[in-house]
């Protein structure tokens, strides 16, 4: 069984001050971390590779300036991981113009039965990459899994819709997204770690480097999407001060509990 | 010159980083009232191959070096002082004996399941009578054939009660006292004629275990002889040189803590009006917790330097256990002030750590000890000796 993972970065929220009124965003300390939701996605890659021993390769989500997430996916536990860089005059990539790059790596790298990849982005909150490369490989797709299994060529999820929990099945090759906090990822082996960063013993020849030239004509990534500003979005509600007697702000708060479970 | 860490270390923290958040944070409150040892996040930074952070990889460590143990020191000391004591004599004395002197087969035998928190370690110097003074010890050993017969007992030995490996040093040859009459042991707990008499019950660091341990006619195997013969006061005193330098580490990560504790309070708690970040006695405070920070900072990632290119710091570890130490003590004191009532109540993790620093001007060589090594290597250097 191949499995492939595709894992992106974000700049760590904790690092940043947003100033609304300036309308703002300062950056105290530049540290990425691996998308939350792509966390979950390798999680549950090594989890089957753990459970039926599949091949696992991460491939990046984007034109990365570094390969830091493909290191960290390899000290985790995955087999082998591309990381793919552009031209550097190229134009800037979007989730579409992205996609067919996907694409072409996974049919270099011979196909895979399954890729996984996380259903949101912590910034930017998109999710077009899973939906675009199952669209562009022709093979069906699960978006926003909770659990993935793959058993006897077919994989199945769980997705939450409203208030129930629904289970899916896909033909293998599938593109499965899977949500943020489906599950926590495990900790890096220590010794992985150091090698994959010191790039020495066998895990260093797990890194490959491919040039997006080499993959496809570069003249084809049209980006779809333009940038002609940023804008905060809404600040976010505040919380409701509930009244009257204990019974009643119990009944209260387990009903505003459940309305937001449901949404 | 270069101060940036290299990207085993950036991403080496990270790792740890998110253990402790996951791992320590939950369970350092309880740790400390219900007086328990971390076990389980013992076993776990075992799995991961932390408490070999430093050691070779052939003996199952990691290889990170000594930055990469103070990496792991600053970030245990900086959420739980109690889970960085157990690692520290674990790791940075117990174990360390037997990487720097220990002989190949010992390393194989007990460094390797050292490495990998499937034993543990302490480490045996202090006894009633010899604490500052080391080599007053009277633990005797005497030579039986091929085994040496230990005799005496050590007092204060952190990790004491659940180690299954100590090392410990005993006189062998009471004419030559400290220079060439006492010898390094490695001593497996379950041996009969080893038993823990008694463990403490202290002021800080309740996480941890502090055991009185004795000796009756301990039958030791003279291929456990840690070193040579007589060299014990060596092995030991380079053992306490690593361990100085971590312990400065581990009061690093205690002291950011008071620092970002005392910023979060001063960003939210108003008195007249305002934050307490717009009163300059305020301001003054965590001016100067910061600047001693990144003061200790520079120079226990200096002297790890030193420890990783081979160079000597035996000087310099001392400056980083006292001068560390008391920084921790400091900032602690200082953010205990900005929060005022609230930060003796159980409620902050403040009171916590004020009573957990306060080993740490003690254990590893008293800070008055650590002032006398580092003013006699000064004189040495200028051909004074002087006398203890």
């Amino acid at each position: 069984m191949k499995v492939i993972v595709i894992l992106g970065r974000v700049l760590d929220p904790r690092g940043i001050v947003i100033n609304r009124r300036r309308g703002r965003i300062f950056v105290n300390r530049e540290e990425y971390l691996l998308q939350p939701a792509d966390r979950c996605a390798l999680e549950t890659a090594l989890r089957i590779k753990d459970g039926m021993g599949a091949d696992v390769t991460a491939l990046p989500r984007g034109p990365l300036p570094d390969d830091d997430v493909l290191r960290q996916a390899l000290a985790a536990g995955v087999d082998r991981a591309i990381y793919i860089v552009g031209r550097a005059d190229s134009p800037p990539y979007d989730d579409a113009a992205w996609t067919k790059v996907v694409a072409a790596a996974v049919d270099r790298l011979g196909g895979a039965d399954l890729v996984l990849t996380g259903a949101t982005t912590l910034d930017t909150g998109q999710g077009q990459l899973g939906p675009r490369l199952a669209e562009a490989m022709g093979w069906p797709q699960i978006v926003g899994a909770w659990t993935v299994e793959a058993v006897d060529g077919k994989v199945q999820a769980v997705l939450q819709t409203g208030e129930d929990y629904v289970a899916v099945e896909a033909d293998m090759p599938a593109v499965v997204t899977v949500l943020p906090g489906a599950l926590k990822l495990r900790y890096p082996d220590g010794v992985r770690l150091v090698d994959i960063y010191r790039g020495v013993g066998e895990i260093a020849a797990a890194l490959e480097q491919w040039n997006v030239a080499d993959l496809m004509d570069t003249e084809a990534l049209v980006p779809l999407l333009e940038r002609r500003g940023q804008d905060f979005p809404p600040e976010r509600e505040r919380g409701t001060r509930l009244a009257g007697t204990v019974e009643e702000m119990a009944q209260a708060a387990a009903d505003a509990l459940r309305q937001r479970l449901r949404r | 010159m270069d101060f940036t860490f290299s990207p085993e270390h950036v991403a080496l923290r990270r790792m740890i980083r998110e253990f402790v958040e996951n791992e320590v944070v939950p369970i350092a409150a309880e740790l400390d009232r219900e007086h328990k040892v971390p076990y389980e996040v013992m076993r776990k930074l075992g799995e991961l191959g932390l408490l070999g952070v430093c050691f070779p990889q052939e003996y199952g460590g990691m290889g990170a070096g000594e930055t990469g143990y103070c990496i792991l020191m600053e970030e245990l000391g900086r959420v739980c002082t109690s889970t960085a004591t157990n690692v520290g004599a674990h790791i940075g004395i117990g174990a360390m004996a037997i990487y720097l002197d220990g002989n190949e087969e010992q390393k194989r035998k007990y460094l390797t399941p050292l490495s990998r928190g499937e034993k543990f370690a302490a480490f045996g110097l202090t006894e009633p009578g010899a604490g500052s003074d080391a080599a007053a010890i009277r633990t005797r050993a005497v030579r039986e054939g091929d085994s040496w017969i230990l005799d005496g007992g050590k007092v204060f030995i952190t990790n004491g009660g659940y180690a299954d490996v100590v090392t410990v040093m005993a006189v062998t040859d009471p004419a030559l006292g400290a220079r060439g009459g006492v010898t390094a042991f490695i001593v497996e707990t379950d041996w009969e004629g080893f038993s823990v008499a008694r463990e403490e019950d202290k002021m800080g660091i309740r996480g941890t275990s502090t055991a009185e341990l004795v000796f009756e006619e301990l039958r030791v195997p003279h291929e456990n002889v840690l070193g040579k013969v007589g060299e014990g006061f060596v092995t030991f005193m380079k053992s306490l040189d690593m361990g100085r330098l971590t312990l400065g580490a581990a009061c690093l990560g205690g002291a950011q803590a008071a620092l970002e504790w005392a910023i979060r309070w001063a960003k939210t708690r108003k008195q007249f009006g305002a934050e307490l970040a717009h009163k300059q006695s305020v301001q003054w405070m965590i001016a100067n917790m910061a600047t001693e920070i990144e003061a200790l900072r520079s120079l226990v990632y200096r002297v790890a330097w030193l420890v990783d290119t081979g160079r000597p710091f035996t000087q310099l570890a001392a400056m980083c256990k006292m001068y560390g130490s008391e920084v921790a003590s400091r900032a602690i004191d200082m953010t205990l002030q900005i929060h005022g009532g609230l930060g003796l109540t159980r409620d902050f993790p403040i009171e916590r750590a004020f009573r957990d620093a306060r080993i740490a001007e003690i254990f590893e060589g008293t800070n008055e000890i650590q002032r006398i090594v580092i003013a006699s290597n000064i004189f040495r250097e200028h051909g004074v000796r002087i006398r203890p």
